[in-house]
């Protein structure tokens, strides 16, 4: 009998171990809160919210743990948890964190596309409310807020800006009386001269073709007219349409012929972007595109003087706005099943106040969304200018493999390396992009 | 009362197996069902609104190219390293044990070639993609250096020789580890089978063939499946290397997978990839445990 007894408890005991075990899953999944939860009030202990970003260098964290800690000695009650990864996980890693519903309160994403589908799927907290009918609205340059709206509803708060421009090495283009192109054609020669003068005119790592993706963005914004560019990347086109402008034919091309006539270096799609940048800053190269936040780093290595500026004059010619620069805000979203909006609201509130705009700009040279952040006391002359030339252009072009569905993004980008090598011309490429785009279009309806 | 006892003590082997048949179902079987059934949605990671699509993610893999292409270099991937990792490895083993190499630089070459084999995957990734870079990486320096320069090549950036880099830097980190399973089996072959060759007058290329290759012949078997195996659920050198590129040249399913789910936000059609990667290893699998089986019969 006792016999019988302790295995009918060991079967029950096992039953119950693989019962639990398989309710686990349901149980960890976090409770939805509220959407007009309360926030948890001072003295109830402290409140900790989770921030995610995508800057693991050094010294960005070192500015960021700076913030935290600033912000934890005025808000005793708020304990502020930070985790960052790189650029490129960091499009893998927030997908990873939103599908196992472990979202972090705070939350960087680029603009456009890539953050209205967070707002689309409910994953983010409009702020329009918090931003726009307080005192926060002056703290931030609001055209940078413009590409974090869905239906005129703000879904995200910029933090700092940043566009692409050619940066050229002076020494070298002194050396052979060139001067800074303004037009295609133009570009072409100085390129020319360059390499019957054995220097590499450009330098280009393309291992990630986000890379590419820049430079056929900048030159679709500027080819095809706006309207229809627009209506193309948002997929309000009629169907039969997209993308079947003659100008992104055109973008493509262009940008082969670059890597035809040898102007970028040796095997682009091998090389990544920052050892194409190192290699411009060894001097070996005359030019290089890069976002005005790299700029800091070329300052520190080659001189503040070494190198000068222009804006890439990709599109002569085409039907677009020649005025547009590439570029984008950076910036954070909070979740919307956040258990501490409030607290998140406010980190961000300090995390974009004057002082802190200018102390990320001291510390890191990279331009902030903070009104009056970039002075001549904060920055570098070439980021003030930098600066000022987005402030002058009509408007920006968004990163482009940001600002369309990930699933064209993923024929797109990928396409433009081998339209790159040679391996696909640029009229099959975009054929597949429409192809893509239209069946993208009836799966959203 | 009696029959009651007779049922538990014939139910206590399967008590103690419970344990066990637990875990693997929390853990294996049942994400494997979950998974075929996230395969029927349309469904992304953003987004958890879910709409099922029946058998339509299987029904669009036949006419994904990406797919075949993805598969191909599987394939590729496979039978390159079943040549590399079980006949070169073989082949060095017994050389290693040989009475030529093996009294003075049997152990010296043993390490040697053993050594990639412990480093993590991602060292030996990026220490390779240095070395394949197209202006100073040592490959084209080397081919400069002797006048080739028509050979020098983006080896990862280009699409006839990215996946072949690929393959080649995985052969380099496991050659030397297949060998020294090698070098256990026939260390094992009992020494009067070589020496009774001998005196028949069998050369040593006729000892190898006709007394290590038939002793070894488990080794080579569990080997074989090995590799194969692990050349279909590959991803991890391919995600460090290329992740896939340029153009999808270097795509295996591994890594298309986990593209599609992450990157195109396409957790079923990720899903329904999964699925049939299950299918090819589980059949893979499957054709190992009856040869296996075989073997142990005779």
């Amino acid at each position: 009998m006792k016999k019988r007894f302790w295995s009918i408890v060991s079967v029950l005991l096992l039953a119950s171990l693989l019962l639990t075990a398989c309710g686990t899953p349901e149980a960890a999944a976090p409770a939805p809160a509220e959407a007009d939860a309360p926030a948890q009030t001072a003295g109830e202990g402290p409140v900790t919210i989770r921030f995610f970003h995508k800057w693991p260098e050094p010294e960005q964290l070192d500015y960021y743990n700076f913030v935290i800690a600033e912000f934890e000695k005025t808000h005793p009650n708020i304990k502020v948890e930070m985790e960052a990864v790189a650029d490129e996980p960091y499009k893998d890693k927030i997908r990873i964190l939103m599908a196992s519903g472990e979202v972090p309160d705070i939350y960087f994403s680029w603009a456009g596309e890539f953050s209205w589908k967070f707002a689309r799927a409910g994953q983010a907290l409009d702020l329009t409310d918090a931003l726009m009918n307080s005192d926060w609205k002056d703290n931030i340059v609001l055209a940078a807020v413009e590409p974090y709206k869905v239906d005129g509803k703000v879904y995200g708060i910029p933090m700092r800006i940043n566009a692409k421009f050619m940066v050229y090495n002076k020494a070298i283009f002194a050396q052979y009386n060139l001067s800074e192109p303004t037009t295609w054609e133009e570009f072409l020669a100085v390129c020319e001269t360059l390499k019957t003068n054995g220097v590499t005119p450009i330098a280009f790592g393309n291992e990630f073709p986000w890379a590419s993706a820049h430079y056929v963005g900048d030159m679709n914004a500027k080819l095809v007219e706006g309207d229809t560019l627009r209506a193309d990347y948002l997929l309000t086109a009629d169907s039969a349409a997209l993308f079947t402008d003659a100008g992104y034919v055109e973008a493509l091309n262009r940008f082969r012929t670059l890597n035809e006539k040898g102007y970028f270096n040796e095997g682009p799609n091998g090389i990544s972007h920052s050892s194409a940048r190192s290699s411009f800053i060894a001097g070996n190269t005359a030019m290089v595109y890069i976002e005005l936040e790299e700029f800091i780093t070329v300052a520190n290595d080659m001189g503040t003087d070494a190198f000068g500026f222009f804006q890439f004059p990709s599109g002569t010619g085409g039907n677009g706005d020649q005025k547009l620069l590439t570029g984008a805000p950076d910036g954070f979203m909070i979740y919307n099943k956040s258990q501490h909006p409030a607290e998140a609201v406010e980190f961000l509130k300090f995390l974009t106040s004057p002082e802190m705009g200018k102390e990320y700009v001291k510390r890191l040279g990279i331009p902030s969304a903070v009104v009056g952040a970039v002075t001549a006391e904060t920055a570098i002359p070439a980021v003030v200018a930098g600066v000022e030339s987005i402030n002058s252009a009509t408007g920006m072009a968004l990163w482009m493999d940001t600002d369309m569905n990930a699933k064209i993004v993923e024929v797109y980008l990928p396409g433009m390396q081998a339209v790159l090598n040679g391996d696909k011309p640029a009229a099959e490429l975009m054929q597949e992009v429409h192809d893509i785009a239209a069946q993208v279009q009836t799966e959203l309806k | 009362m009696i029959n009651m006892n007779k049922l538990i003590r014939s139910a206590t082997p399967y008590l103690f197996l419970l344990p066990a048949i637990a875990v693997m179902s929390i853990f294996v079987y049942l994400p494997i069902l979950e998974n075929f059934y996230y395969s029927l949605f349309r469904w992304s990671a953003i987004d958890p609104e879910m709409h099922f699509l029946g058998l339509g993610n299987y029904i669009r893999m036949f006419s994904d190219k990406y797919i075949w292409l993805s598969l191909k270099n599987n394939v590729l991937y496979a039978v390159i390293s079943v040549f590399f990792q079980v006949a070169v490895a073989l082949i060095l083993a017994y050389l290693l044990e040989s009475k030529l190499i093996r009294p003075a630089w049997g152990t010296f070459f043993r390490n040697a070639l053993f050594m990639p084999a412990v480093l993590a995957v991602t060292v030996v990734g990026l220490t390779w993609y240095l070395i394949y870079r197209p202006d100073t990486g040592l490959i084209n320096q080397f081919l400069r250096l002797i006048n080739l320069d028509s050979l020098t090549r983006t080896w990862l950036g280009e699409a006839d020789t990215a996946i072949y880099s690929v393959i080649a830097v995985s052969q380099w980190q496991w050659v030397g580890y297949c060998m020294v399973l090698f070098i256990v089996a026939i260390q094992g072959i009992p020494d009067e089978l070589f020496e009774s060759a001998r005196m028949d007058g069998a050369t040593v290329w006729q000892q190898f063939i006709l007394v290590a290759v038939p002793m070894v012949r488990e080794t080579i078997l569990v080997l074989t499946s090995i590799t194969v195996i692990g050349a279909f659920k590959v991803f991890d050198i391919v995600y460090v290397m290329t992740g896939g590129g340029p153009n999808h040249a270097s795509d295996v399913l591994g890594n298309y997978l986990y593209r599609v789910g992450f990157r195109n936000d396409e957790m079923g059609y990720s899903a329904a990839i999964a699925t049939l990667l299950f299918v090819i290893t589980f059949a893979l699998t499957f054709i190992q445990l009856r040869i296996g089986r075989s073997g142990s019969e005779d």
